[in-house]
């Protein structure tokens, strides 16, 4: 019988509860962030930064989230003058054969799209409700909106050279009013958003930040903000901006040996790219952005894949024995760095860019040879630890492990050394690029021998001669800037903004030369952004 | 909060309670059973002496246990004939090795032997045999005679769950009613993986299956969780009025299952044991590794073969892979039964193993359950019941992978699975370490198991001074606990890259349903009336512990060491939904000619959003049984007719928690070498989500003709779905892809028609039949109200759900074909040929069409029954037309420097200018379109001929029961589908086992 006593309790309490029943249909979950109790104080805001942070590292991993294929910011590195495709997937294809591979179907150019938004709408969010009543202090607030706005246009920056015309949007995404009559907003209203948003990162940012080293700092909003002057032809004012980056002593250029090699053979270039160098902490004064990672950290994987993109195919490179049979001499290993699978490659003009003794060109910079390290791959007539120089002679072409490749993005995990992604920390500019950006804009204001004196800075550091004011072209300073950032700038942005990707791609690409064409300036809208619009017709860029 | 914390505290309390009345029954039941064996094997015995007696007794109605009046005994073979008085009372000389025959109209013959007798006295039960039209249904909150039926209720075959190798009711189901479709998602041990639809989709993206209750509870577990052998009864509520009971959740339809209760009487002692052989069905018809060597130097001329390629290839020692990953599978399963009965209580008590190696290399699913249904009369106005099941399921193991990077069909032929020493390789293919080898799974150290209560208790009180009025306590629990381990040591891939690989997932689901139900049952004069009332409160919550920990210094202690993991990272999850429910039925019937119900249901969700909580969904249906009419009686033929009509509302509010909220995904970073937590917002808030509610019309008829020759059920229907639960891709400009919003409107309307027939009855032979059939129309009504399509999510108005929107495949580029006139630029002879359907010139997404859809024509099953004396052959068949979709082995899907295996085609080349596929060139297929392909099937699903032992053997075996059967499943297909297997969604998955399966039934 006590089981009955229990079973009519249960049905009493049961019908007791029916009293209270509105309040037990109210969802609220201890395991589910939302917006409206993150961002209360200045720790939900941090994390709402953070976040943003994040998103900006994705750039170099995987187009979808978590993934360790297909380069997110890929199409912004190749394609160009100075790099194509390699081993080609799908993705890279576009960027070798361009025509019908070019097209608004291509999958990753909506994962870039989407991401983009996602970041926008991230920093949107923390934008509308930092202004909303909240615990922030005035000086919070500031530091805040500074990074948050720094994102935003850091995300119009790459969504305007991708496609043009984009649709502006300011606010907070809401579910009760999703818009199905989106506008391409013209690039020159984009950019008038994003310069207030770096003007006002540039006011609130700090100089430096020696606690926190992944940190976005001053120099960073006055060097894209460069860029962006640049772009609008307010070549005045790109000159000013680049000089507060080059005159300000905390973002002097490296020019002596440092960090973890420094007693090792090397030169002051290569030891930036050096993991345990790439910090401010560390001893690199030239960084204004350095993107973190950590192994075996929560958040600090960063699904990295420079050097997976990068590092080419080497244990594929056949070398054939006295015997006439053919086999691998080379094995993945740390000294290589690490196991890349060479979607990516420089082109063959980017490798003749080189003086003889400019250190950017140099085997520290470069895999032009390889020593045999595969006992089960020697060829006959060959022993351990030969050296198998590279092939520099034919053109640029697909599926070709015999080709050098940079080191900068080199990385091996202690754990494996086959790993795909890497968890080094990365500048994502330096200020040697404010140098070139200072150049550029003395350039075009014809005033050639500061022009000189901003290339020479870092030719110097490079110990490549140093060249006289009769050779700045703003071709040599393009040529200059493949020298100092091969694969670290988004090559095709340099490109556009001097007006010269067509002609340099045509001229130096050997596979995308012959197929490229004007069309291909802009990327295609992906079809689902112009199929969401369904109340208003959005035009897809010209010739697509 | 507090209000929660409470409630937990009530599920704990009642879950041990359930747990405490389980042991005590079992401790009960046992105590029985063995004082019954032992009566059996020692008393019966010394009793079998022939003498005759005179044996009297009682003979009562097995269900009401009244006194049956009038009753025929006989001794059998003797013409000793005597019959009972008014108060069901008989005397009749026999002796102890005699037969009685008890028979009366009505009821169901019964034969006792007389040495059953206790002492000279000898009580039988009769139970009730109604003819099919006349039995009685299940509908949700009770039982209905199926003539007081006015909604369209269907009941599946008898013959489709019993002898029959199911491991789940889903198998029982596919092809036996009409409006039901069962679509197998995927092979594999456990077969689980099903999608149940009731007469079409009614949602574009929120969930369409059906609610399933359970012994009267709302069940959330899995199929494969309720233990077939148990199942008395699956009936399935089509129509809105049935459904409507269940209001917000019915509108998918609703799934009945009841399981198997005792009867009142001697106990019966049955035991079901069966064993089966599994082997594939069909397998995707892959290039040899010799035409894999040259399909890879013709395709990529420029990349050279790897060097571990090549020297598999000159060694000539090829892995078979899919050999490798495929077994000759088993199947076995043991049911012992006993159920029985005394005056105040009836029990049924079950025990089942069942054990299944799948096809797949290592792909195991064992069962062992015991179920306890037990109903008391406490005392004459207090009835308490229990259906309990407890289950141990275990899916240890990890399967050959068949999908995927890894999987064995596309898997590289030139390659090595096994080195030197025996072991399986760590990376099959040396030159290419991103693959793993296939069968890395089965070295995984794995543990998946699950402990599942669900039971069901009741409390149904006749409550005083009011007749016909009775209260009702109904409590549900389900419980289950999953518990996953898994490790990968340095002998896989995955554990090789990280120093080892361990995931932990643990996982508590608990639900639980209190219900209130006030029952009124009366008759004035001509007129029955009865009413159903019910208050109800349901909660289901999920917890979730898991962590992923990689790096460890060695491989011993496999799952055992995450405290010694270099990086961790555990999660926790935590999901709750709250259901409250008033529901309110009225039965009115007149003569029993015209019927009328009455429904309403009101439910509360939490799930939505704050300003739509609430839904209320009526409805109304009437019958007419026209044969009761007098001006009807003389009709030949026609025995039995019944007219039907209903109309009314349900509801769907299949959406996950807390999708209305503003949700943000953790995206964290880091300071310097310190997590520094991130969050990035990745949904929207929606607080105006709410219901999505269907209205639909059904007219009916159910008939007999002939005296039950051939009976029938026709129904036709129209549904409207509003407020549409649409997950529908918006512009990413928005920063998020996807919103859940009650948009959009669709349309279903259909023709169903069951039959069974007894097309041959003779006194040796007779062949019977069910057949039916279904035809269900779909569309999508509106969607924005803008009248527009939506082209991103290929939804269409006018058009199916699920339409397959592409390019279409025009053949291939010829060299005779003007290439300069091609809207395709830059083609070549033996590329793919892209219809430009507006001719503009160029290939873009204005060329897209729609080319067929997922729904069928129509469904169709067919179930034949030979019975010869004491054989019977049950053949079935189904089959579903008018299907078309994307066969993804058609594609050369081979990745660059092709890493992948691709199916034999016939490729076009200049000497073999064919239009059938294109070249195999890397570039032949820039816009990847599709090939589209029928799949269309017709299914001989089973074929089962099972031998009954004769009633004279079985006499004298002292047997209630004897059969032997074998069982044919999916042995034979129809279809013109050239991929992996018509009914499967997942091409690139573990293939269709055919099973051949022997069993035994005994009855004691």
């Amino acid at each position: 019988m006590k089981v009955f006593t229990k079973m009519i309790q249960l049905s009493l309490a049961t019908l007791l509860l029916a009293g209270c029943s509105k309040n037990m249909l109210d969802e609220s979950s201890p395991n589910v962030i939302v917006a409206d109790n993150l961002y209360k104080d200045k720790a939900g805001f941090d994390a709402g930064i953070n976040g943003l942070y994040d998103e900006a590292r994705r750039s170099r991993s995987g187009s979808t989230y978590g993934g360790s294929t297909n380069l997110m910011l890929e199409p912004a590195f190749v394609g160009v003058d100075n790099a194509c495709g390699n081993y080609e997937d799908t993705y890279e294809k576009v960027f070798n054969n361009w025509g019908a591979n070019n097209n608004a179907s291509v999958i990753h150019y909506r994962y870039i799209w989407s991401w983009l938004y996602e970041t926008i709408n991230a920093a949107n969010t923390i934008i509308n409700r930092a202004d909303q009543p909240n615990s922030l202090t005035d000086d919070e607030k500031n530091e805040v909106l500074a990074e948050a706005r720094f994102f935003r246009a850091w995300a119009y920056r790459h969504l305007t050279y991708l496609w043009g015309d984009v649709p502006l949007t300011l606010e907070e995404s809401s579910g009760s009013n999703i818009r199905t009559d989106w506008d391409r907003t013209p690039v020159a209203e984009v950019r008038d958003a994003m310069e207030a948003d770096w003007l006002f990162a540039e006011q609130y940012l700090p100089e430096t930040s020696p606690s926190n080293p992944g940190k976005v700092l001053k120099g960073a909003a006055q060097h894209y903000l460069a860029e962006l002057y640049l772009a609008e032809d307010k070549d005045d004012q790109a000159r000013d901006y680049a000089l507060k980056v080059t005159t300000n002593p905390n973002y002097k250029l490296v020019t002596a040996r440092y960090g973890v090699q420094a007693t090792k053979p090397g030169t002051p270039f290569t030891d930036l790219f050096l993991e345990g160098n790439t910090n401010r902490t560390e001893g690199n004064t030239e960084a204004l952005w350095v993107i973190q990672n950590e192994l075996n950290v929560a958040g600090g994987e960063g699904d990295n894949i420079m050097r997976r993109y990068w590092v080419n195919r080497y244990y594929s490179l056949a070398a054939t024995g006295t015997d006439g049979k053919s086999v691998n001499p080379i094995a993945v290993s740390a000294e290589n760095g690490g196991r890349g699978i060479g979607r990516l490659s420089p082109t063959k003009f980017a490798l003749s860019l080189y003086d003889d003794h400019d250190d950017r060109g140099s085997d520290f910079a470069w895999r032009f040879y390889y020593l045999i390290n595969n006992p089960a791959g020697i060829p006959a007539g060959a022993k351990l630890g030969d050296t198998i120089r590279l092939d520099r002679t034919s053109n640029e072409k697909v599926t070709n492990p015999n080709w050098p490749s940079t080191r900068k993005w080199d990385y091996v995990s202690p754990q494996d050394v086959t790993v795909d992604r890497q968890y080094d920390d990365q500048a994502m500019i330096r200020s040697a690029e404010t140098y070139l950006l200072l150049a550029e804009a003395y350039f075009k204001l014809g005033d050639l021998d500061n022009a000189k004196d901003a290339i020479n800075a870092l030719r110097e550091r490079a110990h490549a001669d140093p060249i006289a004011t009769n050779q700045v072209t703003l071709d040599f300073i393009l040529d200059e800037r493949s020298r100092e950032l091969f694969s670290e700038e988004e090559r095709r942005y340099t490109l556009l903004r001097t007006d010269k990707w067509l002609e340099r791609v045509k001229l130096h690409n050997k596979l995308a030369g012959s197929v490229v064409s004007d069309r291909d300036k802009l990327l295609p809208i992906p079809q689902n952004v112009i199929d969401a619009n369904i109340d208003k017709a959005m035009p897809q860029n010209s010739g697509y | 909060m507090e209000i929660n914390y409470h409630k937990l505290e009530q599920s704990n309390g009642l879950i041990k309670t359930c747990i405490l009345i389980y042991l005590k029954i079992m401790k009960e039941l046992f105590r029985n059973i063995i004082g019954l064996l032992l009566w059996c094997c020692l008393v019966l015995p010394m009793m079998a002496f022939s003498q005759e007696q005179t044996i009297s007794g009682k003979v009562t109605d097995q269900e009401d246990q009244q006194a049956i009046a009038d009753v025929t005994v006989t001794v059998k073979g003797k013409a000793i004939r005597v019959s009972t008085n008014s108060s069901g009372n008989y005397q009749i000389k026999a002796t102890n090795t005699d037969v009685l025959v008890f028979s009366f109209v009505g009821y169901t013959n019964k034969e006792v032997r007389v040495a059953e007798a206790k002492g000279n006295t000898l009580n039988v039960m009769l139970s009730s045999n109604i003819t099919n039209l006349e039995d009685v249904v299940v509908v949700g909150y009770g039982t209905q005679k199926r003539s007081d039926v006015t909604g369209a209720v269907a009941s599946v075959d008898k013959s489709r769950l019993e002898q029959l190798p199911n491991t789940n009711f889903a198998q029982a189901l596919q092809g036996s009613v009409p409006g039901v479709s069962v679509d197998q998602n995927s092979g594999g041990a456990e077969g689980n993986n099903n999608s149940i639809v009731i007469r079409g989709k009614n949602s574009i993206t929120a969930s369409n299956s059906p609610l399933i209750i359970l012994d009267g509870i709302p069940y959330n577990g899995g199929i494969s969780d309720i233990n077939p052998s148990d199942i008395e009864s699956i009936d399935i509520l089509k129509d809105a009025s049935s459904a409507a009971i269940y209001g917000s959740r019915g509108s998918n339809g609703v799934i009945l299952i009841t399981s198997k209760k005792g009867s009142r009487g001697k106990p019966v002692i049955a035991y079901d044991g069966s064993y089966g052989t599994q082997s594939y069905a069909n397998l995707p018809d892959m290039l040899s590794p010799e035409e894999f060597y040259q399909y890879k130097r013709t395709r990529e001329p420029n990349t050279p073969v790897t060097t571990s390629e090549q020297a598999v290839y000159d060694s000539k020692n090829f892995p078979d892979w899919v050999d490798l990953a495929t077994r000759t599978g088993s199947r076995n399963q043991h049911t012992l039964g006993v159920s029985g009965g005394g005056e105040s209580s009836k029990y049924y008590v079950s025990a089942t193993y069942l054990d299944v190696k799948g096809i797949a290399v290592n792909d195991d699913f064992k069962r062992m359950s015991t179920r306890v249904n037990l109903e008391m009369n406490v005392t004459k106005w207090l009835t308490y019941g229990t259906n309990t099941q407890l289950s141990y399921n275990d899916r240890s193991g990890i399967a050959a992978s068949f999908s995927g990077d890894y999987g064995a069909y596309r898997f590289n032929p030139l390659t090595t699975a096994y080195d030197a020493e025996g072991n399986l390789t760590v990376y099959p293919w040396p030159d290419d370490v991103y693959f793993a080898n296939p069968l890395e799974g089965t070295l995984a150290d794995n543990a998946d198991e699950t402990y599942k209560i669900i039971s069901t208790n009741y409390l149904n009180v006749e409550l005083p001074f009011i007749k016909g009025l009775s209260y009702r306590l109904n409590t549900g629990v389900e419980y289950t606990n999953r518990d996953q381990n898994t490790y990968y040591g340095r002998n896989t891939r995955t554990g090789l890259k990280d120093n080892g690989t361990l995931n932990q997932d643990a996982s508590i689901q608990r639900n639980l349903l209190v219900e209130n139900i006030l029952n009124y049952n009366n008759t004035f004069g001509k007129h029955t009336i009865s009413f159903t009332g019910l208050y109800s409160y349901q909660y289901d919550n999920i917890k979730g512990n898991s962590l992923e920990a990689t790096g460890f210094p060695n491989d011993v202690l496999t799952y055992y060491q995450a405290n010694v993991a270099l990086s961790k990272a555990p999660e926790a999850s935590y999901a709750k939904q709250t259901l409250i429910s008033q529901m309110g039925r009225i039965n009115y019937s007149y003569e029993n000619k015209y019927l009328l119900t009455l429904t309403g249901r009101r439910d509360g969700f939490s799930g939505f959003g704050a300003n739509k909580k609430y839904g209320f969904f009526p409805s109304v249906a009437v019958g007419w049984n026209v044969l009761q009419e007098p001006f009807m009686k003389d009709t030949g033929a026609l025995t039995n007719l019944k007219l039907r009509l209903s109309y009314g509302s349900n509801g769907n509010q299949a959406v996950g928690v807390y999708q209305t909220l503003a949700r943000l995904s953790e995206r964290s970073y880091v300071n310097g070498s310190a997590t520094a937590p991130g969050y990035v917002p990745t949904s929207l808030a929606n607080p105006d989500l709410g219901w999505e509610t269907t209205n639909s019309l059904n007219v009916g008829a159910d008939f007999e003709l002939w005296k039950g020759r051939l009976a029938g059920t026709v129904d036709a229907y129209s549904s409207k779905t509003h407020d549409l639960l649409l997950k529908r891709q918006i512009s990413p400009v928005m920063g998020v892809d996807t919103i859940t919003q009650n948009i959009g409107k669709t349309a279903n309307k259909g023709i169903e028609l069951g039959l069974n027939s007894v097309n041959i009855e003779s006194k040796n032979f007779s062949w019977s039949s069910t057949a039916n059939i279904s035809l269900n129309r779909n569309k999508i009504v509106e969607l924005y109200g803008n009248g527009k399509n939506d082209t991103l999510n290929t939804w269409f108005l006018g058009k199916p759900i699920d339409v397959n929107y592409d390019w279409v495949y025009e053949g291939v580029w010829q060299e005779t074909d003007d290439l300069n006139a091609s809207p395709q630029p830059n083609t070549k002879p033996g590329y793919a040929k892209v219809a430009d359907l507006n001719h503009d010139g160029k290939i873009d997404a204005r060329d897209k069409t729609i080319i067929g859809s997922r729904q069928p024509s129509f469904t169709w099953g067919f179930g034949n029954t030979f019975k010869y004396k004491n054989f019977s052959l049950y053949i079935f068949a189904q089959g579903v037309v008018g299907t078309n979709r994307n066969n993804t082995f058609l594609a050369d899907n081979v990745n660059s420097g092709v890493r992948y295996n691709t199916t034999r085609k016939n490729w076009w080349t200049p000497d073999n200018p064919t239009n059938e596929y294109y070249a195999n060139d890397v570039d032949a297929n820039i816009y990847g379109v599709h090939l589209f392909e029928s799949d269309s099937y017709l299914r001989i699903k089973d074929i089962s001929l099972s031998y009954d032992l004769p009633p004279s053997i079985r006499d004298r075996l002292k047997l209630n029961r004897f059969k032997i059967y074998v069982n044919m499943r999916n042995w034979f297909t129809v279809t013109k589908w050239s991929g992996l297997d018509p009914e499967l969604n997942t091409q690139d998955a573990i293939p269709l086992q055919k099973e051949f399966i022997l069993g035994l039934n005994i009855g004691l």
